[in-house]
């Protein structure tokens, strides 16, 4: 069953056509990266799959369901996780309260079981949003989309601006939800490290989907990484 | 002196509490959802005109209790049928909404109770002085002064302890966060404009009791709990406590020593608070919007 399906998406700011039509799935049990250089349309598609985007055309099937033009709220409560870029962590609120914003679908995940799972979350629950690193930031965010037990889990960079360890902690993290079973669509500029990871992987260009292939494919053809990685690339290499 | 100056303390301490209970809900409905909530003054008046309303037959505890209830569901009424339309939109709408419905409001109450003052009959046993020294403490001021308490703590308790109060504290930093994780953030919206509007509906019930009944009795309370808010800190709800409170007890000793300046003094407290801490207070510098 596919997880997610779409066709033919098209979205808007104002009047900038951001997304030309791009369709593409995720299936059950897989990790798929989508990639693209800055400003090719990857977060705007996580937000117009996230019923943010308050214009857009064609088709959005969630767990088999027809969501495309429903309020965020609607979407995530059939079980879609959503870690945003920046993490978006509520400032003024303890790790703890963080967590328990989110609607409760019910399920495996616990509080319990969460802190388990990010054992330095637990250390500091009574701490605010707004004191945490980088790194604490980013595991509550995923933290917290947890919370929500969803069937799919969608993050947009959460490697940006950590160092290369927790960077790793957090992709482990990542490979970790495809074995509860939980379908990730990874959003990346770090290009080498998402595709090591990623069954599949997807290529956005200026708002056109260029490329969807096996992860592995695309790991082999190093000019294509470099071309879309650029600077990025060689940092990652040179932290390995 | 002394007494005098204890008088005007505690005098201001009563009304503070009066702006701080207005304040709390005007603060609560700017935070999460953007509103100036001009018509907040109007909503005490139905509060305490539905107590007059209700008295001959709850008594006085029974209206205390109902009639905030009453006002709290005109309000998710209004939010529901008006307010939310204009969500998203310029500010400048919702203000010129709630602005018109002040009005609309405070000449509902005229049209249907009369433009003159009407007498509140609070219980015997609450209106005597409590000592003859100390004339002003009646046992009405100071349950008013305990049950505004509790009205904060409770208040305090659910924004703290309870999932709904942590989803409007986040929601006032990032609503639309708040909805990608799944929670109905119209309801949200539509139960906290609720819950501030019932603080409106409490304080009109108590005004009444202190000040008697008049149409007008919401709008001269307002402007100094926007002052209050303003003082405390934007965004920040102890800050407006804590601002309420202070204004109250500011106003309340110039009227000693200076009466002509006791309403001007506010707006002098809040100019230097201004040029001192911008942010107010308790604000929060640099808030996550």
């Amino acid at each position: 069953m596919n997880v997610l399906e779409v066709e033919a998406l098209h979205a808007y700011y104002g009047k900038s056509h951001i997304l030309h039509g791009i369709s593409f799935h995720v299936q059950e049990g897989e990790i798929v990266t989508l990639l693209g250089r800055n400003g090719a349309g990857k977060t705007t598609t996580l937000r117009a799959l996230m019923g943010l985007m308050p214009s857009r055309e064609g088709q959005v099937q969630l767990f088999g369901e027809v969501t495309t033009g429903w309020p965020a709220d609607r979407v995530a409560a059939t079980g879609v996780g959503y870690v945003p870029e920046g993490r978006r962590i509520f400032a003024n609120l303890s790790i703890e309260e963080n967590l328990k914003v989110p609607f409760e679908r019910g399920g495996p995940w616990t509080l319990e079981r969460i802190y388990d799972l990010f054992p330095s979350l637990r250390a500091r629950r009574q701490s605010k949003g707004r004191q945490l690193s980088g790194g604490e930031q980013e595991m509550l965010a995923i933290a917290r989309a947890l919370m929500l037990n969803p069937r799919f889990l969608m993050l947009d960079e959460p490697s940006q601006g950590l160092a290369p360890l927790i960077v790793q902690e957090v992709f482990n993290v990542i490979v970790n939800m495809r074995r509860e079973g939980i379908a990730v669509l990874l959003v990346e500029q770090n290009v080498r490290a998402a595709v090591t990871i990623a069954d599949r992987a997807c290529v956005l260009d200026d708002g056109r989907m260029v490329f969807e292939g096996p992860a592995e494919e695309f790991a082999r053809d190093e000019a294509r990484i470099r071309a879309l990685a650029g600077a990025s690339a060689e940092k990652w290499e040179a932290d390995e | 002196m002394t007494q005098q100056v204890l008088f005007s303390v505690f005098n201001g301490l009563i009304i503070g509490a009066f702006y701080a209970l207005m304040a709390l809900g005007l603060s609560l409905i700017l935070n999460l959802s953007g509103v100036i909530n001009f018509a907040h003054g109007g909503f005490l008046a139905i509060g305490a005109y539905l107590a007059y309303t209700l008295i001959p037959y709850l008594g006085f505890w029974g209206a205390l209790a109902v009639a905030p209830l009453l006002t709290a569901a005109i309000g998710l009424l209004v939010e529901r049928l008006l307010i939310r339309r204009l969500y998203g939109r310029d500010p400048l709408y919702s203000l010129l909404l709630t602005f018109g419905l002040a009005f609309v409001l405070e000449d509902g109450t005229r049209y249907i109770w009369g433009p003159s003052s009407l007498p509140f009959e609070i219980p015997h046993w609450l209106a005597t002085p409590l000592s003859s020294d100390f004339f002003f403490l009646t046992g009405y001021r100071l349950f008013m002064m305990l049950l505004v308490c509790a009205a904060v703590a409770i208040l305090f308790l659910v924004l703290n302890r309870t999932r709904l109060g942590m989803r409007i504290r986040a929601g006032s930093g990032d609503l639309e966060m708040v909805s990608a994780l799944g929670v109905n953030v119209r309801l949200l919206r539509n139960v906290n404009f609720g819950l501030g509007i019932y603080m409106a509906g409490l304080a009109g019930v108590l005004a009444a009791g202190m000040l008697g009944l008049q149409p007008t009795i919401g709008s001269v309370l307002i402007m100094p709990s926007f002052v209050a808010i303003i003082v405390g800190g934007l965004g920040s709800l102890p800050g407006t406590l804590l601002g309420g409170l202070l204004i109250g007890v500011t106003s309340g000793v110039v009227t000693v020593f200076f009466p002509s300046a006791s309403e001007a003094v506010i707006y002098v407290m809040m100019g230097v608070v201004l040029l001192v801490r911008p942010h107010g207070l308790l604000g929060e510098e640099g808030r996550i919007q």
